[in-house]
Parts: C-alpha cells; sequence; structure tokens
C-alpha cells in the first residue's frame, strides 16, 4: 500500500485531500504534518511514497519544505495542492522539484490527472 | 463593474469584480456546495450582520491588500459543517469553524491573488469577529447570499 504525507496548517484541508484521495480511488495509508518543519521530520524519520503540500505554512513553506529535501538527498515525489495556482507559481514549484501543483479548488478528477503519471 | 487597473511591476493587469464573483462561485461549488445555485448576489437590502464572523488574508508585495469574507458566526458554523461533510445538526467547534472559515478564505484570495500580482505573499488566513482595520480603498464587495444567509466577499486595496 502507497503511504503519502499530506502537509497543511489547516486540519480541515488535510481532511478534504484526504477524502478527495479516496473519492479518486486512492486507498493509501496516511500520516499528516501541519506545517514544513514537522512534515520534514516525518519524512526524515520514515520516507513516505509522496508528498502533498501546501504552499503557505507557519514554521517552513512548502517551497522550504521541498527545498530542504532536495538538499537532504531526498528524491521523494512532491506535489504541491495550493490556493494559488499561477504560472509564477508553478515554476518555481517546477524549479525546486516538485512534479505538478493542483490549485484549489479542486476535484477528485484533477487529483488522478496528476497523480496517474506519477504512479505509472 | 468598473474593472480597476493594478499596475504591477510595469504588467497592467485588469481587475474585474466579475472575476472576483466568478472565484467565489467556483470555491463555493467545488469545496461546499454540489448546486452553484446556492452562492448567488442578494437581492434587496442587504441585512446588518448582527453576530459577523470576519476570514481574512492579507497580500503583500507588489499589490497590498487583503481578500476579507464576512458573514453571521452561524452561517459560518454551517458552512464549516458543508465543508467538512457534517450533519446540520452535528456540533462544529470554534476551532473548526476558524479552520474552515478561513481556508475559505485562503482558497478565495489565492485565487484573486493569481489575477493580481506577479511577486508577493499570500499571508495565512485569520478569523476574527472582525479584522484589525487597514487604511485602503474598497476595490469590490460582493454581497452575495449563501443558501439564504448574507455572505460578503471584500477586496480592498492597502493605502500606499
Amino acid at each position: 500500500m502507497l503511504r503519502v504525507l499530506i502537509a497543511d496548517d489547516s486540519r480541515v484541508m488535510r481532511q478534504i485531500v484526504i477524502r478527495t484521495l479516496r473519492q479518486a480511488g486512492y486507498d493509501w495509508s496516511v500520516t499528516e504534518a501541519p506545517d514544513g518543519a514537522a512534515a520534514l521530520a516525518a519524512v526524515r524519520a520514515d520516507e513516505p511514497d509522496l508528498v502533498l503540500s501546501d504552499w503557505n505554512m507557519p514554521e517552513m513553506t512548502g517551497i522550504e519544505l521541498l527545498r530542504e529535501l532536495r538538499a537532504a538527498g531526498f528524491s521523494t515525489p512532491f506535489g504541491f495542492v495550493t490556493s494559488e495556482g499561477s504560472p509564477e507559481m508553478r515554476q518555481a514549484a517546477e524549479e525546486a522539484g516538485a512534479l505538478f501543483l493542483i490549485a484549489k479548488p479542486f476535484t477528485a478528477e484533477s487529483f488522478r490527472d496528476v497523480i496517474e503519471p506519477v504512479l505509472a | 463593474m468598473t474593472a480597476v487597473r493594478v499596475a504591477t511591476e510595469g504588467v497592467r493587469r485588469t481587475f474585474d469584480g466579475s472575476q472576483v464573483q466568478s472565484i467565489a462561485e467556483q470555491v463555493f461549488a467545488a469545496m461546499i456546495d454540489d448546486d452553484p445555485s446556492t452562492l448567488v448576489l442578494w437581492s434587496g437590502a442587504f441585512p446588518e450582520l448582527a453576530d459577523p464572523l470576519e476570514a481574512w488574508v492579507d497580500l503583500t508585495g507588489s499589490w497590498t491588500g487583503r481578500v476579507a469574507l464576512n458573514t453571521e458566526r452561524a452561517t459560518a458554523h454551517d458552512l464549516s459543517r458543508a465543508l467538512l461533510g457534517m450533519a446540520p445538526d452535528e456540533p462544529v467547534d470554534d476551532g473548526d469553524v476558524m479552520d474552515a472559515f478561513g481556508e475559505v478564505a485562503n482558497v478565495v484570495g489565492g485565487n484573486v491573488k493569481s489575477l493580481l500580482t506577479e511577486v508577493g505573499d499570500l499571508g495565512l488566513p485569520q478569523v476574527a469577529q472582525a479584522a484589525p482595520p487597514m487604511a485602503g480603498s474598497v476595490l469590490h464587495e460582493l454581497r452575495m447570499s449563501w443558501r439564504g444567509r448574507p455572505f460578503v466577499v471584500v477586496v480592498t486595496a492597502a493605502a500606499e
């Protein structure tokens, strides 16, 4: 079973992401982190198969988390789930090593669209 | 609605109230209700909010301002239940309301930011009875109805 780490300071949003993953047909094992620092610690402790992260979080933002992970040698597949989907943000995400960026509001379909290629 | 031009590092972007409305409708349709008819423009006299709750995000950078949502506290509770997939009479605690209502402001604000500015920061969402006053001008105030209850989306440009 695949393991996913969801990083978002909003518990509501984490629940929505989990719900949407299930709706998309992904019955994965889920770990949650309320900020970038906690997410980094969680990956170090037990690297998941995928990280889904918000951009804006206290302690450490999502982009900082991704850069820290890559700098530490983790090549964990990483995607953003964020309230901004501007071209500039997508570019920054891509340059930092993210595989995708899902803009909120999202649907189960938009999850499948970006996650399926990662699983392949 | 008049379009307001916002100069952003030499690049002009028009920012239209109808785009804000569109964002609000999309957010509600995706996150809260499947039925798009639940969020519409308010018709008739707009009531004063007796027990208001405000959720907002501040934007800084090449454009500085705020995107705020205002509604009755009870409406914010119902909104949170809808977001969390709870039954209409299920109790929802204040922490969850602030989280849920704040998240709606976060998503609306993030989408407005994508329209507006090329560089800048979206602050973390906050929820309180009222946001601290910010000197500036209201660009758009959308008086809407969510399931028949008053709901306002306000976009303010900070004074320079």
